[in-house]
C-alpha cells in the first residue's frame, strides 16, 4: 500500500453515506414537522371552536325524559342575576323525505328560536338567517302553557350541505318522520337554509336541521308523562352569562356551582372545563407527538453518529498524521462538529422540504378527512427553530462520539 | 524568504532512554534499553541497524510522539517530561518536521493543502499560508503541481511534497524514517538532495533511519542500534 488509501474512491465512498445519512436525518426531521403541524393544527382548530361556543354553562340531562319543564326551566334561569339568555336544546336525528328521495337521515336541534342565537358566538350565528324564520319565536304556538296542543308553524330550516345534495330550496315541503319508514311523517316547509361552519367531525353534523323544541319532540315523542303525553323538555339547557361575567372563569363556576346547587340531577358543566378536557386531550397528544418525533429523531442522530465515527475509521491514518505532526486535538474535534452541524442542517432543511411535500401530498390525494385535518396545518415558527436547535445541538453532541474515537486513535501504531 | 526566521536547530539529550511496550505482559518487548545520546544543534545524523532494532522507537522519542518508560528526553535542555499531551503536540507542530518512508499526504488535500496543513494548525493566515506553501512547493521542483491530489502525482512527488510539508513551520528538527524506503534510486537522490539543501539552508538538525547506504551516506554522524542498545556511533572521515 502506498500512503493513505485512494482519495478519488473515498471522496465519492463519503459522498454516498453523506447523503445516506443526511437523507436519514431528513426523514427524522420530517416525522416532528409533519405530526407537529397536522396534529397541532386539528388540536387548535378543535380548541378554538369550543373556545368561541358562545354559552358558558350547559346543563344536560341526556336520556329518556331529558330536563322536564325545559320552557318553565329557561324562563327561570333568565330571571337569575349573572345570566343573560337560557337556551334549551334537544338533538334527535330524524329522516327527511323530499319528493321521491328519502328517507335521508337527519340530525335535527330543537330550539328556542329567539333564545338559540343568542347562546352562539358571533360567527356561528353569523351563519343563520336572523331572526329565524321559524314563525314561532318563543316557541309558545305550538306548546300552550303545558300541553303541546296548538298547531305546528310547520317551518324548517336546514344546512346547505344538505339543501345542495337534495336540490332543496326555500319554500321546497318536505316531510318529516321519526323513523325511516316514513311512518307518522309530517309536512314542513323550508323557511331558511343555513351555512355550516368547517367541522372535523364529518357529514353527519354537517347534515342538520333546526326545528321549534316543540315540533321535534311532537314529531319524535321525546320525553313522555306517566300519561303517555308528550311532556315539556330538552337534553340540554345553554346558558349565556350577562355583562363581565361571561368572561370571568371565577364568576363562570360560581354560576355553575348555584345551578348544580339548585338541579342537583342534572349534570352541570363549564364551558372552560371543556375546554380544559380537550386541552389536557391535546396536550396527551402532543406528548405523544413528541414521544413518537424523538424516537424518529434518535434514530436519525445515531445515524449521523455512526457515519460521523465510519468517516473517523476511515480517515485513522490521516488522522494519526495529523495527530503526529502537532494539529490540536480541539482542531479535530472542531471539524467532526462542523461536519455534524453541516449534515444536521441539511437534514433539517431536506426535513423540513419533506414534511412540506407530504403534507401537500396528503391534501391532494388523501382521504377527505386526511384533506380536511391537512388544511388546518399550523407551521409554529417557534416548534420549528425550537426543533431545529434541538437537532443542531444533538448533533453536534453526537460528534462527540466520534471525536472520542479519532483522539483515541494510537498514533505511532497507526503509522507503522 | 517570507515569514519568520527559521527556529534555532535543535539539540536533543536523551538520558538512560527505554522504551517497554506491553510492560508485565507475555508479549512484552524492551524496543530500547538505556540508550544515552546527545544530537549537538544542526547535526546530520543517521541510524542504522537490523529491523526491529528499535531505529523507529528511538525517533519517535526523539520527537516527542512515544514517551520512554524510563529515561529522560531534553529539547535544548528543557525536559519533555513533565509535559501535557498538548504541549508535547505543540512542540511536534512548531519544532519538527516529519517525514515518512509511505509519506502519508492527506489524500483529500492538493498539494498545496497538504504543506498548508500544518501553518494552517498554527493559525497561520491564509495569504502567508499560501505564498510560503509554493515558496517551499518550487523548493522542491513541484510548482506546476500545486493543484494536484496526492493521487495524481508518483511517489517521488508525493515524497517532495512530504518534505515541503516538514519544512513548513521552520523546525530545528526534521525527523525522517525510511524517507526513500518506497523510492527508486533516481527519486532517492532528489529527496537526499533536498534534505541536504534544507540542512544547508536552515541549519535544522536531521535524524534520518535507513537501511540505504547511500541515504546513510550523506550524513555525518552514524548511529547504529541492534535489539535496543546503541552499537555504534561514529563520524564520517
Ligand atoms: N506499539 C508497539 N507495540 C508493541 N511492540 C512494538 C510497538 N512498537 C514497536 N514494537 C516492537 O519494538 C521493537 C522495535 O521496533 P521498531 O519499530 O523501533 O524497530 P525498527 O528498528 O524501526 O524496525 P524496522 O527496520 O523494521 O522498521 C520491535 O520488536 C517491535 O515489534
Ligand atoms: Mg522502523
Amino acid at each position: 500500500m502506498r500512503g493513505l488509501s485512494g482519495g478519488r474512491w473515498r471522496l465519492r465512498h463519503w459522498r454516498l453515506q453523506t447523503a445516506l445519512a443526511a437523507l436519514a436525518l431528513a426523514f427524522a426531521v420530517s416525522l416532528p414537522v409533519l405530526l407537529l403541524s397536522v396534529g397541532g393544527g386539528v388540536s387548535s382548530h378543535e380548541l378554538a371552536n369550543l373556545r368561541s361556543t358562545g354559552f358558558e354553562v350547559s346543563l344536560s340531562a341526556p336520556g329518556e325524559h331529558g330536563i322536564t319543564g325545559a320552557h318553565a326551566l329557561v324562563e327561570k334561569l333568565a330571571g337569575e342575576p349573572n345570566i343573560a339568555v337560557a337556551s334549551p336544546v334537544l338533538s334527535v336525528p330524524v329522516d327527511l323525505f323530499a319528493g321521491t328521495s328519502g328517507p335521508v337521515p337527519l340530525l335535527v336541534e330543537g330550539v328556542v328560536p329567539s333564545a338559540f342565537l343568542a347562546t352562539l358566538p358571533p360567527e356561528e350565528a353569523g351563519l343563520f338567517p336572523k331572526p329565524l324564520p321559524l314563525g314561532d319565536p318563543t316557541d309558545l304556538v305550538h306548546f300552550d302553557h303545558g300541553t303541546y296542543a296548538g298547531p305546528s308553524a310547520g317551518r324548517i330550516l336546514i344546512s346547505s350541505p344538505i339543501a345542495y345534495a337534495h336540490g332543496l330550496t326555500v319554500g321546497t315541503p318536505v316531510r318529516l318522520a321519526a323513523t325511516p319508514d316514513g311512518v307518522g311523517a309530517e309536512n314542513f316547509t323550508v323557511a331558511g337554509i343555513f351555512g355550516v361552519p368547517p367541522t372535523l367531525l364529518g357529514p353527519t353534523a354537517a347534515f342538520a336541521a333546526l326545528l321549534p323544541l316543540s315540533d321535534l319532540q311532537v314529531l319524535t315523542g321525546y320525553a313522555r308523562g306517566p300519561s303517555g303525553d308528550v311532556i315539556d323538555a330538552a337534553d340540554t339547557v345553554e346558558v349565556a352569562l350577562a355583562g363581565s361575567a361571561a368572561t370571568d372563569p371565577g364568576a363562570v363556576s360560581r354560576v355553575a356551582a348555584s345551578l348544580q346547587e339548585q338541579y342537583p340531577f342534572y349534570a352541570v358543566a363549564t364551558q372552560s372545563q371543556t375546554v380544559q378536557q380537550a386541552e389536557r386531550a391535546a396536550s396527551i397528544l402532543t406528548g405523544f407527538y413528541f414521544a413518537l418525533s424523538s424516537i424518529g429523531l434518535a434514530v436519525g442522530l445515531l445515524f449521523l453518529a455512526l457515519v460521523l465515527v465510519r468517516r473517523v475509521e476511515g480517515m485513522r491514518s490521516e488522522i494519526a498524521v495529523r495527530r503526529a505532526i502537532g494539529v490540536p486535538a480541539g482542531q479535530i474535534a472542531r471539524e467532526l462538529a462542523g461536519s455534524a452541524l453541516l449534515l444536521a442542517a441539511v437534514g433539517i432543511v431536506g426535513g423540513m422540504v419533506l414534511a412540506y411535500l407530504a403534507i401537500a401530498a396528503l391534501a391532494r390525494f388523501g382521504s377527505p378527512t386526511v384533506q380536511a385535518a391537512v388544511e388546518l396545518s399550523v407551521y409554529d415558527p417557534t416548534t420549528l427553530l425550537l426543533l431545529a436547535a434541538a437537532v443542531l445541538g444533538l448533533g453536534v453532541l453526537s460528534s462527540g462520539l466520534a471525536t472520542r474515537a479519532a483522539l483515541r486513535i494510537p498514533i505511532t501504531e497507526t503509522l507503522r | 524568504m517570507s515569514g519568520s526566521a527559521p527556529s534555532p536547530a535543535t539539540e536533543v539529550y536523551l538520558d538512560g532512554i527505554g522504551k517497554t511496550f506491553h510492560a508485565g505482559r507475555p508479549d512484552e518487548v524492551r524496543a530500547l534499553r538505556t540508550v544515552t545520546l546527545r544530537i549537538e544543534p544542526g547535526e546530520y545524523v543517521s541510524i542504522e541497524g537490523p529491523s526491529g532494532g528499535g531505529k523507529t522507537t528511538l525517533l519517535n522519542v526523539v520527537g516527542l510522539l512515544e514517551r520512554p518508560s524510563a529515561g529522560r528526553v531534553f529539547w535544548n535542555r528543557t525536559s519533555a517530561e513533565g509535559l501535557s499531551e498538548r504541549a508535547r503536540a505543540r512542540l511536534r507542530l512548531t519544532g519538527v518536521g516529519f517525514i515518512f518512508q509511505r509519506f502519508f499526504l492527506i489524500p483529500t488535500l492538493t498539494a498545496r493543502e497538504n504543506v498548508e496543513m500544518p501553518m494552517r494548525a498554527l493559525g497561520r493566515p491564509a495569504a502567508e499560508r499560501r505564498s510560503r506553501a509554493d515558496e517551499l512547493l518550487g523548493l522542491v521542483g513541484l510548482s506546476g503541481r500545486a493543484g494536484a491530489y496526492p493521487h495524481q502525482l508518483s511517489g517521488g512527488e508525493e515524497q517532495r511534497v512530504a518534505v515541503a510539508r516538514a519544512l513548513a513551520n521552520r523546525p530545528g528538527l526534521l525527523l525522517a524514517d525510511e524517507p526513500t524506503g518506497e523510492l527508486d534510486r533516481a527519486n532517492t537522490d532528489s529527496v537526499l538532495d533536498l534534505l541536504d539543501q534544507a540542512h544547508r539552508t536552515t541549519g535544522a538538525s536531521i535524524v534520518v533511519v535507513t537501511h540505504n547506504p547511500l541515504v546513510a551516506a550523506r550524513a555525518r554522524r552514524h548511529l547504529a542500534i541492534e535489539d535496543g542498545q546503541l552499537v555504534r556511533d561514529s563520524a564520517s572521515e
